[in-house]
């Protein structure tokens, strides 16, 4: 019996390298290595074309093709007989293709030069199990990361999304809503390794706000637009899947870039992104609303076919709904600070006696970098650096420990934008970063957009260039 | 055609295929096991478990046509040798250890980039049979734009 396309499924996620097979108009023949087949439809494959070689040349003299896919699963090889039918050179599929290449590439730090040219369309005229490949006879008991533990999982019933979707409606605030989004999609989903990124106050850059499952929060980790799996994505605005072997290839490729690459080794403070030291799948989909890019959801994995087609589409829909919750709740606590008391009177005791006096840390403002080392110690930069700084310094000078997010809205000192100042997602990540860093001070919810700076030590404060 | 430097990288940790084509010019190919170059580096031995070759010989034998590919796991490095069909035998059983040598060799390969060696497990090494091509041009294959060009 011939097989499905769709049966194939885990043929086509470019886990291992596949077969070219195609033949000049004078009747050489020719092979080659093809990184990926992408499934079109249920008799329709495409084959990426990069570059100008042989096999592009043949197949426009000569329409017939072959190719040998293995299944990473079984290691049984397929052959598809195919017939070339046309290019594109736009449209979901090429847009689908073309990330999935500028993510890889992005990888490789060799962005640009891998470019997909055109989505090539091929019919399949037939599937033909390849009989010096045939399948390994995997038994339960033999389980690598090859196998795919989490292949049809049903993930995505009815009540796992009803229990997402009412885990999130009980969030009050931002920081309670990202990590409900995170407990949510490992409690419901099973993804437990996940991170949240938003645009930082630098053009181009985004900044890790929430993560779950790593060792490290990794809260203030940034990226630029454009590398990376959540860099690329906040570029293309678009979901990308990456699989496996590929993302596994190219990795010794990123670290020879970023080790040759002297401005990134200019970047010396940076806080590493979190994540797994070599995730074999990685899932990531913008969070938009109305064209806005309110942030990245990031899924990973140590399994090397972790996240399926089903799942990107999901996850997509699902990041449509995240941003309008995310944009929802800033919104919500904006508005609720109007409302929110006036700071209190200094509270010199209260916060003296607050501190168990374990010795001071020196607290460190670089008015270049805009950014806080403590006790030399790099702790972050940019607008939650300078909100730190302007905290301490008017708690050193007032004794005042209370604030509300409305006066650091009208501090003309922190020159937030009058919209979309993002100042929640950047006082979450200040509490996380310090959570994490620096647990002497703490940043601790005192109602609705006030807060608190708690302080466990003594602190000297220093400026320097 | 073949120098020492290049039968020293088909012979060993690479993945082998053999591309043909029938009268109507429609492609066929299969997987190779193993490769020996000729002392002369004009003349390649090319080994395919006999279930393999049953595609690909009738069409040698109607035109003699050959297109080898090499591609080694770790780094990519590929190339590809063309070829005219000189003749066919079975493999003899002094050759089987070496050609069970190549293929173990490709995928230990494999596996150095995370693909277990049990996918291949039952991929059939023997019996074999030994295809002798004439070399008539080597191109090289590493993904990049340089793909495709003649190494000679």
């Amino acid at each position: 019996m011939t097989p499905s396309l769709e049966s194939l499924a885990t043929c086509f996620q470019g886990l291992l390298p596949a077969q070219l097979y195609t033949c000049s108009r004078d009747g050489i023949p020719n092979a080659a290595y093809l990184s990926h087949v992408d499934y079109v439809d249920s008799s329709h494959v495409a084959l990426s074309f990069q570059f100008f070689n042989k096999s592009h040349r043949n197949i426009a003299e000569n329409r017939h093709a072959l190719v040998m896919v293995p299944d990473p699963d079984t290691g049984q090889g397929w052959q598809l007989r195919l017939l070339y039918v046309r290019s594109e050179t736009s449209g979901p599929l090429f847009d689908r293709m073309s990330l999935r290449i500028e993510a890889i590439a992005s990888y490789c730090g060799l962005k640009g030069i891998f470019k997909l040219r055109a989505a090539d369309i091929y019919e399949v005229l037939a599937v033909e199990a390849v009989p010096e490949e045939p399948a390994d006879a995997v038994g339960p008991d033999v389980k690598d990361d090859l196998t795919p533990t989490a292949a049809p999982d049903p993930v995505f019933t009815l009540k796992a999304l009803q229990d997402f979707s009412a885990r999130l409606q009980c969030a009050d605030c931002l920081e309670m809503l990202m990590d409900s989004i995170l407990a949510g999609l490992e409690e419901s989903f099973g993804f437990k390794n996940s991170m949240i990124l938003v645009p930082a106050e630098e053009e181009g850059v985004l900044v890790t706000i929430a993560t779950r499952g790593y060792g490290e929060n990794g809260a203030g980790a940034e990226v630029r637009i454009g590398e990376g799996i959540a860099g690329i994505v906040a570029e293309a605005r678009k979901p990308i899947r990456i699989s496996g072997l590929m993302r596994g290839m190219l990795y010794a490729l990123a670290m020879h870039k970023e080790a040759s690459d002297p401005a990134l080794a200019l970047r010396r403070r940076r806080i590493p992104l979190p994540g797994h030291a070599n995730p074999e799948s990685q899932l990531g989909v913008p969070l938009l609303v109305r064209g806005d890019l309110v942030g990245v959801l990031v899924l990973e994995s140590e399994v090397r076919y972790r996240f399926h087609e089903e799942d990107k589409t999901l996850i997509e829909l699902l990041g449509s709904y995240l941003a309008i919750a995310i944009q929802n709740i800033q919104m919500h606590e904006r508005s609720a600070e109007v409302a929110a008391e006036a700071p209190r009177e200094p509270r010199v005791n209260d916060a003296e006696a607050s501190a168990s006096r374990n010795g001071p840390r020196e607290v460190a403002y670089y008015t270049a970098d805009e950014c806080i080392l403590v006790d030399g110690e790099y702790l972050i930069r940019s607008l939650p650096a300078k909100i730190l700084w302007r905290l301490l310094t008017i708690r050193e000078s007032t004794g005042r420990d209370e604030f509300t997010n409305r006066e650091l809205r009208l501090d003309k000192s922190l020159n937030l934008p009058e919209w979309k100042d993002n100042l929640e997602s950047r006082l979450l990540l200040l509490r996380r970063r310090l959570e994490q860093k620096c647990p002497e001070f703490r940043i601790a919810p005192r109602g609705r957009g006030r807060f608190a700076l708690e302080l466990t030590c003594d602190v000297v404060l220093r400026t320097k260039q | 055609m073949i120098d020492a430097d290049l039968a020293a990288f088909v012979q060993e940790r690479v993945g082998i295929h053999v591309g043909t084509r029938n009268q109507r010019f429609e492609p066929n190919g299969a997987r190779a096991l193993a490769v020996r170059v000729e002392h002369d580096g004009a003349h390649l031995v090319v080994y395919l478990a006999e279930v393999a070759a049953k595609r690909i010989v009738p069409d040698l034998e109607a035109n003699g046509q050959a297109a080898v590919s090499f591609g080694r796991p770790i780094d990519d490095k590929a190339c590809q040798i063309k070829g005219t069909f000189i003749s066919l035998r079975s493999a003899s059983p002094e050759e089987r250890a070496e050609i069970v040598a190549q293929f173990e060799s490709f995928l230990t390969n494999l596996e150095e980039i995370g693909i277990p060696r049990r996918l291949a497990q039952r991929w059939p090494t023997w019996p074999c049979v030994a295809i002798r091509l004439k070399a008539t041009a080597v191109f090289t294959q590493t993904p990049g734009p340089g793909a495709g060009e003649p190494v000679r």
